[in-house]
């Protein structure tokens, strides 16, 4: 590859690929502290109850034993993931779901804690429950949060259970169907998720001698748990250090505080380090996943195929906590196209299970299978290929974005003509076997950053920043700071973090950070060469403007042999009046940049069984400069493996009545192995974004959005079935097959008539 | 109570006092101070404890750590040696094999222990070896990518 940069664009191994293929890189779970106590938690055996009796006596005075805690060893504080504070951390009164944590034990050892749990007697006295969304936001469901109201952070909603409803909409809906030459209405179902990490909850909490809590988290967002447990144990900020350790795997999970709470308070209590792993059962019953998603959606579309109109009514099961907001779902519901005129609606309904958790852009994978299908579903409607459907109506450049954004330049369009050369779009296969298409859009993330870059004796530079490390953004962080210094990779250390230590910095979520935080560090990096400049010319005798930067020194432009080294600056820096040399950045926003990508599977479909094999799965994606080409593809793979779990196997179930998670292990909840994969066909897509750190674009979220959606569209192709209900597995298609697919049941003009919209 | 339990780990004899209903994965992390195999289910479905006990991979959670007695134990931290890494680990590092890592241990582990047996394998053969490990950020394919890379590796320097 031919390439303007010095360092980008180049294949680098990760910076801590030593640590962690020698087993040295040190998880939470591998803290080990002298004294340290193990902690374990009681799940509630109840979807809704009143906590009548919790007497910990027994369990208190258990051999070993140190401390026992219950909700109302907290301070009474309701906290929330978002503006709506919704949630104790340890119920007081009521649990609302089956597996919610009411007690912790601290003792000696994981069996003595255990053996403790067991020994706590509870009483419960049952509430009326509702464990299916679409029955909860009906009247006469029963109520999850009878204060709701009172909350702080509630604000005005339509319908019962309602934690949340967004809204956006565009033109005149109304009479763009009724000009529309055909009306094409569906409902998509979408399973329960898990993130799958394979890094179990874990934290170790501990009580410095000045009492000062410290806490070595496995998290996405170390300052958000040091605000979080700050407010729930009522302690300041600055009493708090949170150290996030390599982290294991999180995909959104590991975003907010977690557990941390209760080995924190029981260190204090005891004064002793307190470590909390969760089992893998806790993992799957405790801690959020997604919640099925219902989608319905509507579109006017001219005869031509020129989508008019689109309506889009989304309930998402939030659970018993707003554990992460629907928000996702709104800007998606038009997917990558125009779209005039539109009515879009994500409403977050509570009910009694597990409360709903962040998970790769929580949402849109949801949206994305049910407006990708739609699209087919449009397509062959009207009878156009749904190639040219996607062409004709796709966004370009100038276009508005659902947000009101103007969408800069891409390359959508080039992810199609990829897609198609690739896959060699239209394609007349034998029966049984299929292709479909789904094109995914999301936008690079953005939020607080910050970057400081101090410069060694030696030359080399130490790179501070307070995000954690869960995609290679390290690495990709280093690529960058080399690249705008001029340096090699191997001169840029990066620093471990720690909110002691480094920068407050937003979370790692979202694809913002090679996006926003690159951007923080190449305009540190710009701010150090700056510094390193200024003091060149002191030392020099020269205006700064006759001086450049390269390869690790600042020259005289005019006598290029005549300059000095990062090295001698450092050195000079000592006795120099602006001392040593730091150069720093901080932002909070970042323009609006898409993320497009096209993608196309090759299934095969067994008539007798119904099951899905996936052959071939190609994507294309913009990603604008591909700052590590490996670690790029090694996102695109993950997301896209991701993404066909999601499609045929995965699927968190919750029993009907109770609300209890079902398959709480690796064992039933199926996530991909090697073994089911076809070989991944990635191609990489580069139109430099106008932002972003040398014209980079996010990656990770995409690869996830596509294939429910490309993988049903192609057993659409192969056997002539529509499938609107994830997953795509052997029984559903099946049955399906035997023409036993049932539509899904979704009363949307009640939804219509509680917002006075006429009902068609 | 903690009873007396011979292992050797990475070729080092080790007399320990070990809990009887001590995994072995519970006895390299809690008594043996080795940390490298992982704890991710602990109920033998991830694979990222895997070791390997007299030359075989085993997912060290399922192991009941004093039926391991006398056995020769290697874990992730007894692969590479002063002159440097493993073939398969120094496969993992340069193919990108790698993301958030939790899971590498038990993968190298497996690969390693599958090469030793069959270190002429087809990619199909791979999948298979490694079937039984878990891991949610890489798709498999630059893991697959890697374990080629090393079988290849180790075919021209044997």
């Amino acid at each position: 590859m031919t390439t303007q940069f010095k360092v980008l664009e180049r294949n680098y191994p990760r910076v801590d690929a030593y640590e962690k293929v020698t087993g040295r890189a040190t998880y939470a779970s591998d803290v080990y502290l002298p004294g340290m106590l193990a902690c374990k938690l009681l799940p509630s055996t109840r979807s809704h109850a009143r906590i009548v009796r919790l007497d910990t006596s027994k369990a208190a005075s258990h051999p070993g034993v140190r401390c026992v805690v219950t909700g109302t060893d907290f301070p009474d504080f309701r906290f929330g993931s978002g503006a709506l504070r919704d949630r104790y951390v340890m119920p007081r009164e009521v649990v609302n779901f089956v597996g919610e944590p009411i007690a912790a034990v601290a003792a000696d050892d994981e069996a003595a804690a255990q053996e403790a749990i067991e020994l706590i007697e509870v009483e419960y006295e049952d509430l009326p429950a509702v464990v299916n969304p679409l029955s909860a936001i009906g009247s006469g469901a029963a109520t999850v949060h009878p204060e709701l109201e009172n909350y702080e952070g509630y604000g005005f909603t339509l319908g019962h259970n309602v934690s949340t409803l967004l809204d956006a909409d565009r033109g005149d809906v109304d009479q763009a169907f009724r000009d529309a030459d055909v009306v094409v209405e569906d409902v998509y179902r979408s399973q329960g998720i898990n993130q799958g990490f394979l890094e179990p909850m874990a934290c170790v909490a501990d009580v410095e001698p000045n009492g000062r809590l410290v806490i070595y988290a496995s998290t996405q967002g170390p300052y958000q748990i040091r605000a979080a447990l700050a407010s729930v144990l009522e302690i300041p900020v600055s009493r708090i250090r949170v150290v996030a350790m390599e982290l294991g795997g999180g995909f959104g999970a590991k975003l907010r505080l977690a557990f941390e709470a209760f080995p924190a308070l029981l260190a204090m209590k005891t004064g002793r380090p307190v470590k909390l792993v969760n089992t893998r059962e806790e993992v799957f019953t405790m801690n959020g996943p997604r919640l099925p998603v219902t989608n319905y959606i509507r579109s006017g579309v001219m005869q031509d195929g020129t989508i008019v109109a689109r309506e889009a009514y989304t309930i998402f099961d939030v659970g018993a906590y707003l554990g992460a907001g629907p928000n996702s779902g709104i800007g998606h519901g038009i997917g990558a196209y125009r779209v005039p005129n539109f009515r879009l609606r994500s409403y977050g309904v509570y009910t009694n299970k597990i409360y709903v958790g962040s998970y790769r852009a929580s949402g849109v994978a949801d949206m994305t299978f049910a407006v990708e299908s739609h699209m087919d579903r449009i397509a062959h409607e009207l009878g156009i290929d749904p190639y040219d459907l996607r062409v004709k109506n796709a966004l370009r450049e100038g276009d508005v974005s659902v947000s009101g954004a103007v969408v800069p330049t891409n390359g959508l369009m080039n992810t199609l003509e990829a897609i198609r050369e690739k896959i060699d779009w239209p394609r007349d296969l034998e029966d049984g076997h299929g292709v479909g298409l789904a094109l995914c859009e999301w936008r690079s993330g953005s939020g607080p950053s910050t970057a400081a870059i101090s410069v060694n004796d030696d030359g080399t530079v130490s790179l501070l920043t307070g995000s954690v490390d869960i995609s290679g953004s390290d690495t990709s962080l280093a690529a960058i700071a080399a690249e705008a210094l001029g340096i090699p990779m191997e001169n840029v250390v990066v620093s471990k973090r720690d909110t002691d230590q480094a920068p407050y910095t937003g979370q790692s979520g979202g694809s913002r950070i090679v996006y926003s935080q690159g951007t923080a560090v190449q305009r540190a990096a710009e701010n150090t060469v700056e510094k390193l400049t200024a003091l060149a010319a002191e030392r020099l005798g020269l205006p700064e403007d006759a001086l450049g930067c390269e390869d690790g020194r600042i020259y005289v432009m005019d006598n290029e042999p005549q300059g000095l080294t990062f090295a001698q600056l450092a050195a000079a820096s000592i006795t120099s009046r602006g001392g040593p040399i730091i150069g720093t950045a901080s932002l909070s926003s970042m323009p609006y940049t898409p993320v497009f990508a096209a993608q196309a599977a090759e299934v095969k479909v067994d008539r007798a069984t119904g099951q899905v094999k996936v052959l071939r799965y190609i994507q294309a994606q913009d990603v604008g400069t591909a700052i590590n080409p490996m670690a790029v593809e090694g996102q695109l793979d993950g997301g896209v493996v991701q993404g066909i779990g999601r499609a045929l196997t995965e699927d968190q179930q919750f029993d009907p009545e109770t609300g209890a998670v079902r398959n709480p292990s690796f064992a039933s909840y199926l996530m991909p192995l090697a073994i089911d994969l076809p070989e991944l066909e990635n191609v990489l897509i580069n139109v430099p974004a106008p932002d972003g750190p040398f014209g980079a674009r996010a990656v990770a979220e995409p690869p996830g959005f596509g294939p429910p959606a490309a993988i049903a569209n192609a057993v659409y192709d192969a056997v002539g079935v529509r499938i609107k209900e994830l997953p795509l597995s052997g029984e559903r298609v099946l049955a399906a097959l035997n023409g036993q697919n049932a539509e899904i049941d979704f009363d949307v003009d009640a939804l219509r008539r509680a917002e006075g919209v006429a009902a068609d | 109570m903690k009873q007396p339990l011979n292992l050797n780990i990475n070729g080092e004899n080790r007399l320990m006092l070990v809990e009887p209903y001590y995994s072995l994965l519970d006895c390299l992390r809690d008594d043996a101070q080795l940390t490298g195999a992982k704890k991710g289910c602990d109920e033998g479905d991830c694979g990222a404890c895997t070791v390997l006990m007299d030359g075989k991979p085993v997912t060290s959670c399922l192991v009941l750590a004093h039926s391991a007695h006398d056995s020769a134990i290697t874990t992730i931290e007894g692969l590479a040696d002063v002159d440097g890494l493993s073939p398969v680990q120094k496969a993992f590092v340069e193919h990108g094999g790698l993301q958030c890592g939790f899971c590498i241990p038990g993968l190298i582990m497996s690969a390693t222990g599958f090469l030793q047996e069959n270190p002429n394998p087809t990619e199909e053969d791979v999948r298979f070896a490694i079937g039984g490990n878990l891991c949610r950020c890489t798709g498999y394919a630059r893991v697959v990518e890697a374990v080629m890379a090393a079988a290849q590796e180790i075919r021209e320097t044997s």
